[in-house]
């Protein structure tokens, strides 16, 4: 074999970071496959956990309760399209969350940085999670459902949502970089899940069930109410107040992630596993 | 020229944690930062096609300063320039042209055969399919791993994983290998094996640095040694060099006739007196020269029977790393 030519392969265009992106889906995939069993069991538990949610507010309105100003199909729809959110972001790109804490405590993420590519597109590819395609089933199963109740809503709407959805996977890209900087120097720390979900949660209810301190901040400070409930409201016809500035503090909140996550990624290049 | 290491430096801020409860408690409210100076400023040069071997005992500075060549860590200051590049500034570029095998982290997918972890490997570097085919089939044959490449990973032994992890670093052609103890924990075989897949590929120019703890892969593959210690290159020739490298000592081990004489005499040391007629001894060739030594014990005990060798490599690393 001859060495004399040397040809250099890596990094390239967006066709090409797709293609890898393929490449890790389906070695997660085969990762999974490995043991069936356990992987079916996963998605079923995944949907167990994510039902329990959208189970609450069925109970809610069976008895006779109700989340003010909105019929319980309206307030399903929120939570499919939160489940929605997350079951588009977790299998993914959030995985990036868990493999980095793995790997930083495991002293595997040196390896991402002999890769030809950015460290950032390295932890998404190999942090597929294939379990979590379980939300996105959920997701889909509830979306669906709430739906057939409701009015079908018309084209502009459709396009009105589908454009806030993609900012809704904006924001969890940039929890997803908040939590992975924050697992690059808090090693072992799978707590910042715990973090998450315990602010996430507020994007599943319509925010008119919340003080008025409380709709300014999950719409203009972090906006979590675009995880589930703008895009959901748009939908639904009735968009909610604050929406501009929701897009806009989200693109925001994006770059903001993106350099704490870069800031914290220096902090291992300087000081090491 | 293609690697060139100027006066390196690295520091770390640590922090005192402490070992009792108490200490530990203590130190979530007031850290004492502690500056450990990894490596001290070590500077040498490597050419294309050689084959190093670094040396050191653990916490020396070896795997700082491989991080800092391989682009992982950034250096307190220093200059290093490979094939043209910063590592920490172009790491991106840069590790394109080289590879790494970790003998204690792996790039395989425990789950799934290797094949599948290199075709993750070629999605990464894009390497073109014939590419690719050629070179996996070639380096596949030369480690004789043709049914171990379809088997999942954790099915295999450490020999075989290890077969497939020099696979993975080096499908995208590397011109340059870091090899962090890549035999570690391996059987005689396996080392074997994997000691002449590494010469084959020095033989084609592939450019290899070695950290290692085991010697026999210093001596079977490194012409060049450089060891450090305490941050800092202590020492840095061919591999003979580094034999010679305590004077020309000679492990003795002699039976007589008739009991032993007092041997308490300059450049010998006893190591092992079996009996009276059974030792054996390190010989300082130049403060009491061969013929006299022999003719010494020869006059006054008859020599039955006597081997000379060299003082073996352990010796002499055993005693630059206690300097």
């Amino acid at each position: 074999m001859a060495f004399g030519n040397k040809k250099v392969y890596g990094g390239g265009c967006m066709i090409d970071a797709v293609r890898l992106h393929l490449q890790g889906i389906k070695s997660a995939l085969a990762v999974r496959m490995a043991y069936r069993a356990d992987f079916f069991i996963s998605i079923l538990i995944m949907l167990i956990v994510e039902a329990f949610g959208p189970l609450v507010t069925y109970l809610v309105y069976k008895n006779g309760a109700s989340l003010p100003g909105w019929s319980m199909y309206e307030a399903l729809l929120i939570q499919g399209v939160f489940m929605l959110s997350r079951g588009i972001s977790f299998p993914f790109f959030f995985g990036m969350v868990w493999n980095t804490i793995q790997r930083v405590q495991e002293g595997t993420f040196d390896l991402l940085l002999i890769k030809p590519r950015s460290v950032l597109q390295m932890i998404i590819v190999t942090g597929f999670d294939s379990e979590d395609l379980g939300k996105l089933l959920g997701g889909i199963v509830l979306f669906s459902v709430s739906l057939a109740n409701i009015p079908f809503p018309g084209l502009l709407l459709w396009l009105k949502f589908a454009a806030l959805f993609f900012v809704s996977l904006v924001v969890m890209f940039g929890f997803g970089l908040i939590l992975s900087g924050l697992g690059i120097v808090w090693i072992g720390n799978y707590r910042v899940y715990e973090i998450f979900y315990s602010i996430a949660n507020f994007g599943m209810y319509p925010a008119n069930i919340f003080s008025k301190a409380v709709v300014t901040f999950i719409t203009s400070v972090i906006p979590i109410a675009m995880l589930g409930y703008i895009p959901a409201s748009q939908l639904l016809g009735r968009p909610a107040e604050g929406t501009l500035i929701a897009v806009v503090v989200s693109i925001i909140f994006l770059f903001a992630s993106l350099l704490f996550w870069k800031a914290m990624f220096r902090r291992y290049n300087s000081a090491g596993g | 020229m293609i690697i060139k290491v100027e006066d390196l430096k690295k520091t770390y801020k640590s922090y005192e944690r402490g070992n009792t409860l108490g200490e530990a408690v203590k130190s979530l409210f007031i850290r004492k930062t502690k500056l450990v100076e990894a490596v001290k400023g070590i500077s040498f040069s490597i050419d294309k096609g050689e084959l190093v071997g670094f040396l050191g005992p653990n916490g020396a500075g070896k795997s700082t300063t491989l991080k800092v060549l391989t682009g992982i860590l950034f250096p307190t200051s220093g200059k290093v320039d490979i094939l043209g590049y910063t590592p920490w500034k172009d790491r991106k570029k840069y590790v394109a042209h080289i590879g790494a095998v970790f003998g204690q982290k792996s790039q395989l997918l425990w789950d799934i055969p290797p094949l599948d972890a290199f075709n993750l490997n070629k999605a990464i570097y894009s390497i073109p399919d014939s590419e690719f085919n050629k070179r996996l089939n070639f380096m596949v044959e030369l480690l004789e791993v043709q049914n171990i490449v379809k088997k999942p990973t954790r099915l295999l032994s450490l020999g075989e994983r290890m077969k497939c992890e020099f696979i993975m670093a080096m499908l995208h052609n590397p011109e340059i290998v870091f090899l962090d103890e890549p035999t570690i924990g391996l059987d005689v075989i396996a080392k074997e094996k994997i000691r002449e897949f590494i010469l084959e590929m020095n033989k084609q120019g592939v450019t290899f640095i070695l950290t290692t703890h085991d010697l026999g892969d210093i001596e079977q593959l490194a012409k060049r040694v450089i060891v450090i210690n305490h941050g800092e290159m202590i020492f840095d020739d061919t591999i003979e060099a580094l034999k010679s490298h305590l004077g020309s000592k000679k492990l003795v081990s002699i039976s007589t006739q008739r009991p032993l004489p007092a041997l308490e005499m300059p450049g010998v040391m006893v190591k092992n007196k079996l009996s009276e007629f059974n030792a054996e001894l390190e010989l300082d060739a130049s403060i009491t020269e061969l013929n006299r030594f022999i003719d010494y014990i020869n006059s006054s005990s008859t020599i039955k029977d006597m081997t000379l060798q060299e003082l073996p490599i352990e010796e002499v690393i055993k005693k630059l790393y206690t300097i």
